[in-house]
C-alpha cells in the first residue's frame, strides 16, 4: 500500500503532480519521472553523447528538480523546466569532461517497419540531421536544443543563456540555416 | 557543397537571412519573400527542419535502451532522504513537560490521504494559512484538486470538506476557520478501462 494511486496518478495534469512533489509526495514526483525521463534522457544522450553520462546527468537532473521544485513558479511548465535543468547539467559536463570521446552515432538498429526502402531513406536522412546537429557550435546546438526538445520561448532561452533575446533568435536562425545546408542532398 | 559561406538564392537572399525571417515569425511579412516561388520553398524547407528534428528525438526515445538497474531506485532513494517536513504543529499533552508535535509535511500528507479517498477525486496542493506554530491560532485549509471528467463536483468537494474536517480534529489541534477547495483540472482516465475490471 505504498503508492496506492500510481495509476490514478498517471491520469492527472502535471500541475497536479507537482503541487503534491512540492507538499512531499514522492509517488507524485514518480510519476514526473516515468512521463518526462525518457525524453529527457534522449535529450541529453543528444548533448553529451553517450547513455550512459546521459543517465548521470538526468539522475542529477532529478534529483535537483526535487530540491527546487518549491521555486517553479508555473507548476504546468514542469517539462520545459526540467528540460532547462538536464541542459544546464549535461552541457556542464561536457566542460568538465575534456573532449576524450568521440560523439558516437545514436542511432543504432533500424525499426521495424514492413517498407524498408522508405526507412532507409528516413533513417539516411535523420542520420544527415544528426550529423549535421553535431556540427553546430555549441551555443548554437544549445539554443536549437532547448528551443525544439525543450519548447523553450526565445524569452526564457535568452535568460537561461545569459543572452538577449535577439542574439538567441540570431542562433537558432544561423542553426537552422546550417542544418538545412548540410541537409541539401535529403531534401 | 558543404561550406560554410551563406548560401544565396538565385533571387539573391540568403539562407541565413530566411531563416532569420522564420524565426521572427514571417513578421512583418515582406512581399519580395512572399511571392517568390524560391524563397517560400526554401523557407518551406527551413521550417521541416524542425519537423525531421522532432522525428529524430521521437526515434531517439522509441529507441531508447531500459535506464540501468538501480538507475530508479537511486533517484528515488535520495528523494526520500530529503523529507519536506515543514513547520512543526504543538499539539496538547496532559503532561506539560511533554514537547509533543506533529509536522506541517505529515499533516498534508494526511490532506493527501483522505482527499484521494474521494471517488474520482485527486489532491493537487494543500496548504496551511496561518501561525500553525500557535496552539488556537485561526487557520485555514486550502487544497486544490482534479476531480475526474463526468463526477459532480459540488458532491466531491462536500465529502471532501467534511473529510479533511473530521481528519484534522482528529489528529491535530489545529483551530480550522475554514477549508477553501478549488477544483484546478479535470481528469480523464486514460488507463485502459478493459484492463481495470
Amino acid at each position: 500500500m505504498q503508492y496506492p494511486d500510481r495509476d490514478r496518478l498517471e491520469d492527472v495534469a502535471d500541475a497536479i503532480l507537482v503541487g503534491r512533489a512540492v507538499d512531499g509526495d514522492t509517488g507524485a514526483f514518480e510519476t514526473l519521472i516515468r512521463r518526462h525521463g525518457p525524453l529527457m534522457r534522449a535529450y541529453t544522450a543528444r548533448i553529451v553523447g553517450s547513455m550512459a553520462d546521459a543517465d548521470d546527468v538526468v539522475q542529477d537532473a532529478f534529483h535537483t528538480a526535487w530540491r527546487r521544485l518549491p521555486e517553479l513558479r508555473d507548476p504546468a511548465a514542469v517539462r520545459p523546466w526540467l528540460m532547462r535543468i538536464a541542459s544546464r547539467l549535461a552541457f556542464s559536463s561536457l566542460r568538465r569532461k575534456p573532449a576524450e570521446v568521440e560523439l558516437p552515432d545514436l542511432e543504432s538498429a533500424l525499426p521495424a517497419d514492413t517498407q524498408p526502402e522508405n526507412i532507409a531513406v528516413r533513417n539516411a536522412q535523420l542520420r544527415a540531421l544528426s550529423a549535421a546537429l553535431d556540427t553546430l557550435p555549441e551555443d548554437q546546438r544549445r539554443c536549437w536544443l532547448l528551443r525544439e526538445v525543450g519548447e523553450l520561448s526565445y524569452d526564457d532561452i535568452a535568460q537561461e543563456m545569459e543572452l538577449p533575446t535577439a542574439t538567441v533568435r540570431g542562433k537558432l536562425a544561423r542553426a537552422r540555416a546550417s542544418i538545412y545546408a548540410q541537409m541539401e542532398g535529403w531534401r | 557543397m558543404n561550406d560554410n559561406e551563406p548560401r544565396t538564392l538565385d533571387c539573391g537572399k540568403t539562407v541565413e537571412e530566411l531563416s532569420a525571417y522564420l524565426a521572427a515569425g514571417r513578421t512583418p511579412s515582406d512581399p519580395r519573400i512572399e511571392t517568390c516561388p524560391e524563397c517560400l520553398n526554401a523557407l518551406q524547407g527551413l521550417a521541416r527542419v524542425s519537423q525531421l528534428f522532432q522525428d529524430l528525438i521521437t526515434q531517439d526515445v522509441a529507441d531508447l535502451p531500459a535506464p540501468p538497474a538501480n538507475w530508479f531506485q537511486d533517484i528515488m532513494t535520495n528523494i526520500h532522504r530529503e523529507v519536506r517536513a515543514g513547520r512543526s504543529l504543538p499539539l496538547p499533552h496532559p503532561d506539560t513537560r511533554v514537547d509533543l508535535s506533529v509536522t506541517e509535511g505529515a499533516v498534508l500528507a494526511l490532506i493527501r490521504t483522505v482527499g484521494d479517498t474521494v471517488p474520482g477525486l485527486l489532491i493537487g496542493t494543500s496548504h496551511l494559512e496561518g501561525n500553525v506554530e500557535e496552539p488556537g491560532a485561526p487557520v485555514d485549509v486550502s487544497v486544490t484538486a482534479s476531480v475526474l471528467w463526468n463526477h459532480p463536483i459540488p458532491d466531491a468537494a462536500h465529502t471532501l470538506r467534511a473529510l479533511i474536517s473530521d481528519a484534522l480534529a482528529t489528529h491535530t489541534a489545529l483551530n480550522i476557520t475554514a477549508i477553501n477547495i478549488t477544483i484546478e483540472d479535470l481528469h480523464r482516465e486514460t488507463t485502459d478501462s478493459d484492463k481495470e475490471t
